[in-house]
Order: C-alpha cells, then sequence, then structure tokens
C-alpha cells in the first residue's frame, strides 16, 4: 500500500516537473527582458516556497506519528509476542516461527558476523517491514500479521557471496 | 593558438572519467541482464561486478565533477595546476589497485564496504584482495583531498575565510550583495567544507578496517563504523553534484546573456545544504533502531529540508534563466538544462523514501538505486556531457551534428528507462544488490538491461565526439608547431 502511494506520488510529481520544464524550454524561443521576468517570478518563489515548506510539514507530522520501532498504539492491553533473531552468513535462526492472525511480533535482530538485512514478505511477496541487524547491537521492530500464509523473510543487506540465498520462512495461520 | 592554463589537463580528466562510466555501464547491464535472467556468469562474479560498478561510478563522477569545478573556480581564484595533475596521477594508482584488489583478489565487499564484511567474507576473498582495495579507495580520496586543500587555501586567500566563501558577511549585512562572490567560489566553498569532512571519516574508516583485516584482534565499535562509512559515502557522492552544478550556473548564464547572482536567498541556500549535506547522512540508518530516535526523525526532517534549497533557488533559478531568454540552444547547453531536471526528479523519490515509515518498506530495496541513477545519471553525468560540449564549442574544427542530437534524445529516454526500471522494481519490493531474482522480479530488471545498452551507446557517441576533438587538435598543434 505504501510502496504503490510512494510510486504514484513520484510519477505525478516528476511528470509535473517534466511539464514544467517542458513548458520553460518551449517559451525560450522568444526574447523578454529579464529584470519584469525577475520580479514576476522571485514573486511566485515566494508563494511556491511557502506551499512546499507547508507540504513538507504536513508529511513530516503523518509520517511521524507512528513509528515502527516503537511499539503500536493499537496493541494497548494485548499481548505482544517477543521474537529473538539470529543472523549468520547465510541464514537466519528464529526461536519462534508459527504465529496466528492478527498476532503482534517484537523482532529483536541481531547478527553472529557481518551487518545482514532482515526484511518481512508477505505471502504476496511484498516487504511489510525490516530492521537491520548488526553485530553486537540488536535492533527491534514490531509487526502485525494481518493475513494468513508462508512469510519470507529475506537478508536485506549485502553480507557476501550467498547473500540472495540468505532466506527464511514463517508460517501465520 | 594555444590553449587556456589547464584547459588541457581538464580534457584528459574528463575522458577518464567518461571512459570509466562508460565501461562501469556495461557492468550495470551485465548485472541488469543476470537479475532478469538472460545470462548467467554466478554470484561471485556478480559481486565483484556490483563493487567495482559502485566504485567506479562515484570515482567517475568525483573525477570529472573536480574537473568542472577547478576549471570555473579557477577564473576567480589562483589555483595550483600540479595539484590538479597530481590528483589525476594518484586516482589512476588508486583505481588500478581497486581493479586489481577486485578482479585479481576477488574483493566483493560493495563500495560500501560496512565493517566488518571485509575482514569476514566467508571465504569469497582474503586480506590481499581487501587491503589492495582498501587500500587504492584511500589514495583515490587523497588525491580529491589535496585538491580541496588547494582549493580551499586559494578562497582563503583572495577571500579571507571559507565564511566569506560562502558569503556569510553578506547574510549578515557587513557587504552589499553586489560585492558577493561569484556563484562559482560560493559552490567550491561547500564543496570544500563537506569533502573534507567526508575524507575525514572516511579516512578514519578505512583505517580501522585496514586494521581489522590484518589483526582481527583489533576491534571497534559497528554502530560508528557504520555512521562514519554514511557519512562517507553519502557526503561524498552528494558533492558531485554540488560541484557539478557550478557548470549549470556559468553555461547558462553566459549562454543565455543573464547572469546569475549570488543573492541573500542563494547564499542562505548555500549554506543550508553546506549544513545538510553533512548532516543528513542518518536517513541511511533509519532501520538501525539502536541509533538515537531524535537522530533519525532528524535524519528524515533535514532531509526533506535539504530538497529546499535545490528545488526553490537552484532548480527554479535555472528555469527563470532560460524563461523566454531567446537561447539558441547547443548541445552543452542543451545538456545542462536538462540535468537540472535529472537532478530535481531524483530529489523526489529520495525525499519520500526518507520519511521513516516509508524507509521501513522500501530501504534496499531497488528503489533507492532508482532515486540515484536518476540523480546522477540524469544530473551529474548530464552535467559532466554539457560541460564537455560546451568546453570545445568555440574553439574547433568539429561541430556537433544529427549524431549528436540523436544521442541526446537517446540518452534522456535510456537513462529514463534505466531509473525507472529500478524504481518499479522498488515499487514491487525488489531486493537490491542480489545476484538473481525471483521470476516476478525479472521483467523490470530486463527492460533496464536493455535501456543500459541504448545509454551505453548515447554515451559512446558522446565519448566519440570528443576523441576526434582531441585527435583534430593535436593535429592543429603539429601543423602550428611544423609552421613555426
Amino acid at each position: 500500500m505504501i510502496q504503490l502511494i510512494v510510486w504514484y506520488a513520484t510519477l505525478l510529481f516528476i511528470i509535473l516537473l517534466a511539464v514544467v520544464f517542458g513548458w520553460v524550454a518551449f517559451s525560450s524561443k522568444k526574447k523578454q527582458d529579464y529584470a519584469p521576468i525577475i520580479k514576476r517570478w522571485y514573486k511566485a518563489r515566494s508563494i511556491y516556497g511557502v506551499l512546499l515548506v507547508v507540504l513538507m510539514l504536513v508529511v513530516t507530522i503523518y509520517t511521524l506519528r507512528e513509528l515502527p520501532f516503537n511499539e503500536p498504539s493499537h496493541v494497548e492491553g494485548v499481548e505482544v509476542i517477543p521474537v529473538h533473531v539470529e543472523a549468520f552468513q547465510f541464514g537466519f535462526e528464529l526461536n519462534m516461527t508459527e504465529f496466528s492472525v492478527g498476532d503482534t511480533v517484537e523482532f529483536n535482530v541481531t547478527t553472529k558476523d557481518v551487518t545482514h538485512g532482515f526484511g518481512v514478505y508477505d505471502p504476496d511477496m511484498v516487504l511489510v517491514g525490516q530492521t537491520q541487524a548488526m553485530p553486537e547491537y540488536t535492533n527491534t521492530f514490531y509487526l502485525t500479521f494481518d493475513q494468513p500464509g508462508t512469510y519470507q523473510v529475506l537478508c536485506l543487506e549485502y553480507c557476501g557471496l550467498a547473500h540472495h540465498m540468505m532466506m527464511t520462512e514463517m508460517v501465520v495461520k | 593558438m594555444r590553449m587556456e592554463k589547464g584547459k588541457s589537463t581538464i580534457i584528459q580528466q574528463l575522458i577518464i572519467a567518461a571512459m570509466m562510466i562508460i565501461l562501469m555501464m556495461g557492468f550495470g547491464v551485465l548485472m541488469l541482464l543476470q537479475q532478469g535472467g538472460v545470462v548467467d556468469f554466478g554470484p561471485a562474479a556478480f559481486y565483484q561486478f556490483l563493487t567495482i560498478h559502485g566504485t567506479g561510478m562515484i570515482g567517475g563522477a568525483v573525477l570529472a565533477a573536480t574537473a568542472i569545478m577547478w576549471y570555473f573556480l579557477n577564473k576567480y581564484v589562483k589555483l595550483s595546476l600540479s595539484v590538479l595533475k597530481l590528483n589525476i596521477v594518484l586516482f589512476v594508482l588508486g583505481v588500478v589497485m581497486i581493479i586489481v584488489g577486485v578482479f585479481a583478489f576477488e574483493f566483493s565487499g560493495s563500495w560500501t564496504f560496512l565493517y566488518p564484511l571485509p575482514a569476514i567474507s566467508s571465504g569469497a576473498w582474503g586480506t590481499a584482495g581487501a587491503l589492495t582495495y582498501l587500500i587504492g579507495l584511500q589514495l583515490v580520496g587523497l588525491g580529491l583531498l589535496i585538491v580541496l586543500l588547494d582549493a580551499g587555501r586559494a578562497i582563503i586567500q583572495k577571500y579571507g575565510s571559507l565564511g566569506k566563501g560562502l558569503g556569510w558577511d553578506v547574510i549578515t549585512g557587513k557587504k552589499r550583495e553586489q560585492d558577493a562572490p561569484p556563484a562559482a567560489v560560493v559552490a567550491s566553498t561547500m564543496v570544500v567544507i563537506v569533502d573534507t569532512a567526508a575524507l575525514l571519516s572516511g579516512t578514519i574508516v578505512i583505517f580501522m578496517n585496514i586494521i581489522h583485516v590484518i589483526n582481527p584482534a583489533f576491534t571497534f565499535d559497528p554502530l560508528l563504523a557504520k555512521n562514519l562509512t554514511f557519512a562517507f559515502g553519502h557526503i561524498l557522492a552528494n558533492s558531485t553534484i554540488y560541484m557539478a552544478v557550478i557548470a549549470v550556473y556559468e553555461i547558462l548564464s553566459r549562454s543565455t546573456g543573464r547572469p546569475w547572482k549570488s543573492n541573500k536567498a542563494f547564499l542562505i541556500a548555500w549554506t543550508m545544504s553546506t549544513l545538510f549535506t553533512m548532516i543528513v547522512y542518518p536517513h541511511h540508518l533509519l532501520q538501525d533502531t539502536v541509533m538515537p530516535t531524535w537522530a533519525l526523525i532528524v535524519g528524515q526532517v533535514l532531509s526533506f529540508a535539504n530538497g529546499l534549497p535545490v528545488l526553490v533557488i537552484t532548480a527554479y533559478g535555472a528555469l527563470m534563466i532560460v524563461y523566454k531568454s531567446g537561447i539558441k540552444w547547443r548541445m552543452g547547453s542543451s545538456l545542462i538544462f536538462l540535468s537540472m531536471f535529472g537532478w530535481t526528479a531524483g530529489v523526489i523519490p529520495a525525499i519520500l523514501d526518507s520519511a521513516i515509515m516509508v524507509n521501513h518498506v522500501m530501504h534496499n530495496t531497488k528503489w533507492v538505486p532508482g532515486h540515484f541513477h536518476m540523480y546522477m545519471g540524469l544530473g551529474v553525468i548530464a552535467m559532466l556531457f554539457g560541460f564537455m560540449y560546451y568546453l570545445v564549442q568555440n574553439d574547433q574544427s568539429i561541430r556537433p551534428n544529427q549524431l549528436d542530437r540523436f544521442a541526446f534524445c537517446l540518452y534522456t529516454l535510456s537513462i529514463l528507462g534505466v531509473s525507472f526500471s529500478f524504481l518499479t522494481s522498488g515499487a514491487i519490493s525488489t531486493p537490491r544488490k542480489f545476484a538473481t531474482h525471483f521470476e516476478q522480479w525479472q521483467a523490470p530488471a530486463i527492460f533496464g538491461g536493455v535501456s543500459g545498452i541504448f545509454l551505453m551507446i548515447a554515451i559512446g557517441i558522446f565519448i566519440i565526439y570528443f576523441i576526434r576533438y582531441m585527435v583534430n587538435r593535436n593535429k592543429d598543434f603539429s601543423v602550428e608547431k611544423e609552421i613555426a
């Protein structure tokens, strides 16, 4: 869902940019004094600048409401399942791999050797959450399983020649 | 007829960079075709290509951007040509070591070489490979550092301090706007500051890795190492566009006959860029939850803010200066104008991905190379070739022809093809840096690989133009010598 929104937003803004650049390139054939252009378009820039700042502020506030590494607000009073994950070249050890739909899991992720990624893919192979597995540290994030099926775990940080084969599975019933 | 001082060195430097870039594109195409299931040369070769592609592209971009900065800054302050030449020597030496490290000793730790990967390869490469690669990288950095120090020296000598080079005395009202330093000086000052910080971080982390490779009993903090690595990599990669954008200010201004003045808004924007470029790198660590939460939030907020100077000042300025200017479009100015589109377009997916909740499901997918292939491929590379065409347009017998114009269109479409193939892959959750892909991820990779082949053809045409120019130039010099 997030990926789709970001994809369309990117496409929209890039097309908008292309139209503006194309329009300016097309209008460059005409010649006009620069002074009135500066006066007029500096005014427009102020409005454009303010709008951009406001847009960024709105997006910032909206996107910072809930962070994936904080316990989600909807699980207050509900038991969160802690899962310990240890990555190594080239696999994962999880102390629990079977869950039920609706379970909220706290993944505590570390590694025995080099830095790895811990990326969770839903049954449709959409990335639904991730963190880094770093030596000497434990990174944490929360995930609520909202559909049944087999979830794949892929390494998302380059860790050596078998990086692309470093994966495991979790089953949600 | 004599070339202006340093121009021939600059052209040589640009040609080395351009040759490197097209070669690295070749590795990029091979990787995409392997991911698409079209060819299969095995994971070991894939990750060697990955390492050389990333290192070579950044190295080539840095070399080209340094040439652009040096060329224009030298018009305002007195720079040392010997230092520039020494940089090329160190660069070539470093690149040779990197090539030996990657292909002879099979080092494939990627150009981001996250500690402790260089020392723990699971048998893929040994001490010699890691050391040759890391020392080679350090030599390239050393070359850049001496150019920066020379630039900093020259700016301080003429303007009094780096702060004055950024126009702080104009911002604070101590000096009039019309006496502000030119755009090329302001941008160069910013680059001197941020790149020196980047190279300092890089040197520390490279040396720590070198010691760890030699003696694994010596360890250091992985989180600190990661911070230093991304401070180095992020700032260095970003600074290439801040060096190369000097070509935009100078070339668009000359091509339109309109001044690109350093006014207060412009100077404030560059001070913002100086600060933000150095401190936004934590957006590379948004999935390291052990980082202080405030640092991650600051990483997001400042990444958003970092888009403002380019979106509101530089790109807007480029549009204004071209608007109804009666400009006669030539290859140089066309590429330069296109580069501003590439830069701003590349900023959009980057800004969106720096939101923590977005990054949580897009970090280390192919969305990330999607943004920087647009930013670097359609931004920095367009600036590089725009500058090359501009540099020779007034003193040569070979005029760009229909083939060059065809190459311009082919370049634009094909780099967009490459970038959008990555973005599409990222949107469907395809991981980056994977030697093979599941079947459902292969189609965009094949599209990207084919686009990359067309991109190489376009870049090849650009390069052939300069090789023809150099050959003609040498002939002219021979004739001049005979007449003399």
